[in-house]
């Protein structure tokens, strides 16, 4: 399942979901066996409304080559209202890191209901393969790095 | 990894056996987190949760790792997976290092709880309420209760006569001693949160005093304002303006009605005063404000009829034969205007072919109700076979689309009333109805003989017109913050699995104002609601889950990083963020107003914490600290 | 003595008004005054280069407490004047705010209404040296403007000038001050300046009024004020006119976007 390219590389990409839908469609994958790309890994919020932009941008900083956000379907938050307030906040966000220079090709923003596991892993697998295709961050990387001193590497 | 004590593995944690290894290594080595790597904490949670807690761990510095599901059940079984896993555990690692200890929040509940609407849903609420012993309050707006159902003849599909099933109930819920009934009332105002509301209800002044009245009726033969069209029959009745909207009202005593009564309108006449034996009536009282502290709401507001004026083809309201489906119903009960015989509303003849139109503004996006009003199809049949009973040598013809009778013996009684009724059902719409020599022509098509055109004389028309929200559905729902879609339907926080709640905690829903409904699922949503009521009333106090949002406090002279913008107020879904004024303890000046989070309203999800610009709020369980430990942990090699 | 100063120190003659913070002439510039007494008055001024944001000092405790103070300022302090009541942040009744017409009047608000009214209808033109900078990067391909904002915030030096002179900047503790978790290193550094940036605009969202004052402060020069104003134009375009800075607070179900499927 998973690729290997020249450079070995496999993209590290976070997923940062909510609970009631896409972590359980992730869950309805699981149980279904529906295989999938193992380069992402899922951290569990309550809400889409309860992502902060800044954990993006810090998942970029510390070694991210893409990014996954989602959560339920508009009109279907578990808490009314999270998921609208949330896209209000990405369309500001995006803009604004287009505007500056910051890859937003590299973050996938998706809507997954609890219901739609083979989804989950087809929005998986599809930005696998397109970060793969698109290689390492490594400028954000280098900028995040400025004061360290190690070089950057990849497994 | 830093920070672990002690690690172990286990075909089956969950098990018995496998959870006392996590309970007797928390006690061995004073643990003070865990991480189980398992199937998803979605599963399991709480179950772990549990353990920890029964162990004298703090349930809530237990994390499950989702090694499953979203791991080993997904990927190959390689080194990758492996390393997957390994980066998830260290992830909830250090997640739960920032975890802090929580413990269950405790509101207090008032005990009693409102029913807003006197129907039949409101009716079965309040009785399943006050049968487990319960404080009931139950508002209605009209003089009496009963609602729609009490207008009804006969019901579908046992065809029972309506007010013989319903005024039982309505006798049992004046006389229940632990039910307080107020008509002629309205909510006005509704404050506080589950458990703790107040409600402000206004009482209409009656210019009766129901505690003198007896009921003996004499005012109404005596009021000189006969001729009021009456509400309860449709309009195709009269009363007067000192009135019971039907002889079987409960409470059977009557108010003025301030619009048409001659004393209001021109200070004259004063009959009925005269007349009381009792001295029960009281001109120029001011409506009453109570005040009750309630625990829980149910609405059961029901809905009302789409009027026949909204069919400018079928006849605008110009022609007075052309009814709805409600005022047929009045046509055909006992004790309606025309004491039950079916009779033309402009000359009193009796009709004999009558044309019945299903469908009529429901199913229909282009005039804006695309909903199907679910009911029209069973009352359709119920009429025209009513209508054969009556006038056995009629002819009734039904135009319809479809014919929805989904319920226990619904089929059966429509394929009664085709049958054996011989009710002549034509699939095809109505283009139009007009009035040529005293006749109705109703032009409309066969489909099932390729668009035949069928061109009708009839001598009334029933519009089986859409069930719509209730007058006033927005107001109220505003008023009791709950929300409502396009058609003023109250929302439900479910439409599946939680079909008698609203996303505000403590308010539930039953009946037709949800939806239109029919009276077996209304009876049936109505005791459900009741049962989420006694189950919130029945606890000593209301424990929730404690992962909600709180605002940071600090020592003055800041006392919390808090600006009071309020931005977060207007973000919330649930209302749940407070005004707080921070005030010298001597003099009691207001030093500053910062936002405070409502223990008892806030559901979590944390849509406030990700917007705070000072970042004021934070949320249990998935604190600003603990996601970014998280994040940063997954990415560390 | 001109018609501002003439009006201005009849209402400090008045008494009800103990202080009025106004414009006068700097060394090259406009600057700020603060004019306790009839004298005072005297230097105040007010034209097309008075841009100084002075609804910046009216939530500083430092300058105001329980007087009543007086605001001759520009278009945009009004407009800053009404976020910043819809933000609880003045009590309006602590303030007379006023701002000057053409003719050289001053237009004296009563209340919100009349501001919000103003400011519906007097709107200044947009820069349109601003604009064609935004549109020169908008052309650019990404790599080009990821160099270009790198090469340019990595001279910030970090010194919050254009947060000290952002009267919607009052939090009395920022985003960079808070340390756990440590969003933002406080020092300069490449990644961090841009990070600062972000933050900056993203919670202007919907509340900037456009002074540009926060690219006028920045010691270096930096294009900050394109960042603002490219929001606020990428703003109107999604969500409509501002009207109570509630952009990020509110939605509506149509809100519509490209990117999340």
């Amino acid at each position: 399942m998973i690729e290997q390219n020249n450079n070995n590389f496999e993209p590290r990409i976070i997923a940062f979901v909510c609970n009631w839908c896409t972590y359980a469609g992730a869950d309805l994958a699981g149980t279904s066996r529906i295989k999938y790309a193992s380069n992402v890994d899922i951290v569990r919020f309550p809400c889409t409304g309860r992502i902060d932009f800044m954990l993006l941008l810090k998942a970029f900083a510390k070694g991210a080559d893409g990014i996954i956000v989602s959560g339920c379907h508009p009109n279907d938050c578990h808490y009314t209202s999270g998921n609208f307030h949330a896209r209000r906040r990405w369309m500001v966000f995006r803009d604004m890191l287009n505007f500056l220079g910051i890859d937003v090709e590299r973050i996938r923003w998706s809507w997954v209901s609890a219901a739609e596991g083979a989804k989950w892993a087809d929005v998986v697998n599809k930005t696998v393969h397109k970060i793969r295709e698109m290689g390492p961050y490594t400028e954000y990387k280098k900028a995040a790095m400025f004061l360290e001193k190690e070089k950057i590497s990849y497994e | 990894m830093a920070g672990v004590e002690f690690a172990t593995d286990y075909k089956y944690m969950c098990s018995d056996p496998g959870q006392n290894l996590i309970k007797q290594a928390i006690k061995e080595h004073h643990l003070d987190g865990v991480v189980v790597g398992s199937c998803s904490p979605r599963m399991h949670e709480m179950t772990f949760r549990k353990v920890c807690s029964e162990a004298g761990m703090n349930p809530y510095l237990c994390e499950i790792a989702n090694l499953r599901e979203q791991c080993s059940w997904v990927h190959e079984k390689c080194d990758a997976t492996t390393n997957k896993a390994i980066e998830i555990v260290r992830g909830l690692v250090e997640k739960v290092k920032r975890n802090k200890p929580l413990q269950a929040i405790e509101v207090p509940i008032s005990k009693k709880a409102l029913v807003i609407g006197g129907g039949i849903a409101g009716i079965q609420a309040s009785l399943d309420i006050a049968n487990c012993g319960h404080q009931v309050i139950l508002v209605e707006q009209s003089p009496s209760i009963g609602g729609h159902m009490s207008q009804l003849s006969e019901t579908f599909p046992t065809l029972d006569c309506s007010q013989c099933i319903l005024t039982p109930r309505m006798v049992e819920v004046a006389q229940h001693p632990n039910i307080t009934l107020y008509t002629y009332a309205e909510l006005e105002k509704l404050e506080g949160f589950i458990g703790n509301f107040k409600a402000t209800i206004r009482l209409k002044d009656k210019s009766v005093d129901f505690s003198k009245c007896t009921g003996c009726g004499l005012c109404m033969t005596k009021c000189p304002q006969k001729k009021i069209p009456s509400e309860f029959n449709e309009g195709l009745g009269t009363r007067t303006a000192i009135y019971t909207p039907s002889p079987q009202a409960v409470p059977n005593k009557p108010v003025i009605d301030r619009e048409n009564c001659n004393y209001y309108k021109k200070g004259v006449c004063k009959i009925c005063q005269k007349f009381c034996p009792t001295g029960a009536i009281e001109y120029d009282k001011a409506d009453k404000f109570i005040t009750e502290e309630i625990g829980a709401v149910v609405v059961t507001t029901g809905f009302n009829v789409l009027k026949t004026d909204f069919f400018s083809e079928y006849g605008y309201g110009k022609y007075k034969d052309v009814i709805t489906g409600l005022q047929f119903e009045r046509l055909a009960s006992a004790s309606g205007p025309t004491l039950g015989e079916i009779r033309r509303p402009s000359d009193g003849q009796i009709p004999k072919k009558i044309v019945f139109i299903a469908c009529c503004g429901s199913r229909d996006p282009a005039k804006g109700l695309a909903y199907c009003s679910k009911i029209c199809c069973m009352y359709t049949a119920k009429h025209a076979m009513l209508y054969q009973h009556k006038v056995p040598d009629g002819e009734s013809t039904v135009f319809y689309m479809d014919i929805r009778a989904g319920g226990k013996n619904y089929e059966e009684f429509v394929r009664r009333a085709i049958e054996e009724e011989q009710v002549n059902y034509v699939r095809g719409r109505v283009a139009r109805v007009y009035e040529k020599n005293g006749k109705l022509i109703v032009k409309g098509a066969d489909t099932l003989l390729n668009a035949k055109p069928v061109e009708i004389e009839a001598d009334m028309v029933v519009l089986a017109t859409a069930s719509i929200a209730n007058n006033g559905a927005e107001d109220l729902a505003q008023k009791m913050h709950i929300s409502y879609d396009p058609y003023h339907f109250f929302a439900e926080a479910h439409p599946k699995l939680r079909p008698v709640e609203t996303n505000t905690a403590g308010i539930f829903l039953a009946g037709a104002c949800q939806a239109p409904k029919d009276i077996p699922e209304t009876v049936a949503a109505a005791s459900g609601a009741a049962v989420k009521v006694v189950s919130l009333l029945s606890k000593p106090t209301l424990v929730r889950e404690p992962l909600i949002a709180v605002v940071n406090r600090c020592a003055p002279p800041q006392y919390s990083t808090c600006v009071g913008c309020f931005m977060c107020q207007t973000i919330c879904p649930y209302q749940a963020i407070e005004r707080e004024d921070i005030t010298d303890r001597r003099t009691g000046q207001v030093i500053k107003t910062i936002a405070k989070i409502n223990p008892g309203l806030c559901q979590g999800c944390g849509t406030c914490v990700s917007f705070c610009r000072s970042k004021s709020i934070d949320i249990q369980g998935y604190s600003n600290e603990e996601m970014y430990a998280e994040v940063s942990a997954l990415l560390n090699k | 003595m001109s018609k501002i100063s003439e009006k201005a120190a009849a209402l400090l003659q008045e008494g009800a008004i103990k202080m009025i913070i106004g414009y006068e002439q700097g060394t090259e510039h406009p600057r700020p005054i603060f004019c306790h007494t009839p004298e005072d008055c005297k230097k105040l001024i007010f034209n097309d280069q008075c841009k100084n944001n002075l609804a910046v000092y009216l939530t500083k405790k430092e300058i105001v407490d329980n007087d009543k103070i007086g605001v001759i300022g520009n278009f945009y302090v009004v407009k800053t004047v009404i976020q910043l009541f819809l933000e609880n942040q003045i009590h309006l009744d602590h303030f007379l705010i006023m701002t000057v017409d053409e003719a050289g009047d001053i237009i004296t608000f009563g209340n919100i209404d009349e501001m919000k009214q103003y400011v519906a209808s007097h709107e200044p033109p947009a820069n349109p040296t601003v604009l064609a900078a935004i549109e020169k990067i908008d052309k650019m391909s990404r790599e080009e403007r990821w160099a270009y904002w790198k090469t340019e915030l990595s001279k910030c030096i970090r010194c919050y000038a254009c947060r000290a002179a952002c009267p919607l900047c009052y939090c009395n503790r920022c985003i960079t001050d808070v340390n756990c978790p440590q969003w933002l290193e406080p020092w300069s550094a490449p990644l961090s300046n841009i990070e600062w940036q972000i933050n900056r605009i993203m919670h202007m969202s919907g509340r900037c009024v456009g002074c540009g004052e926060c690219a006028a402060a920045c010691p270096l020069e930096l294009p900050i004020g394109l960042l603002t104003k490219k929001m606020g134009m990428d703003i109107k375009d999604s969500f409509g006119e501002w009207k109570d800075g509630n952009v990020l607070s509110t939605y509506k179900v149509g809100d519509k976007e490209n990117f999340i499927h």
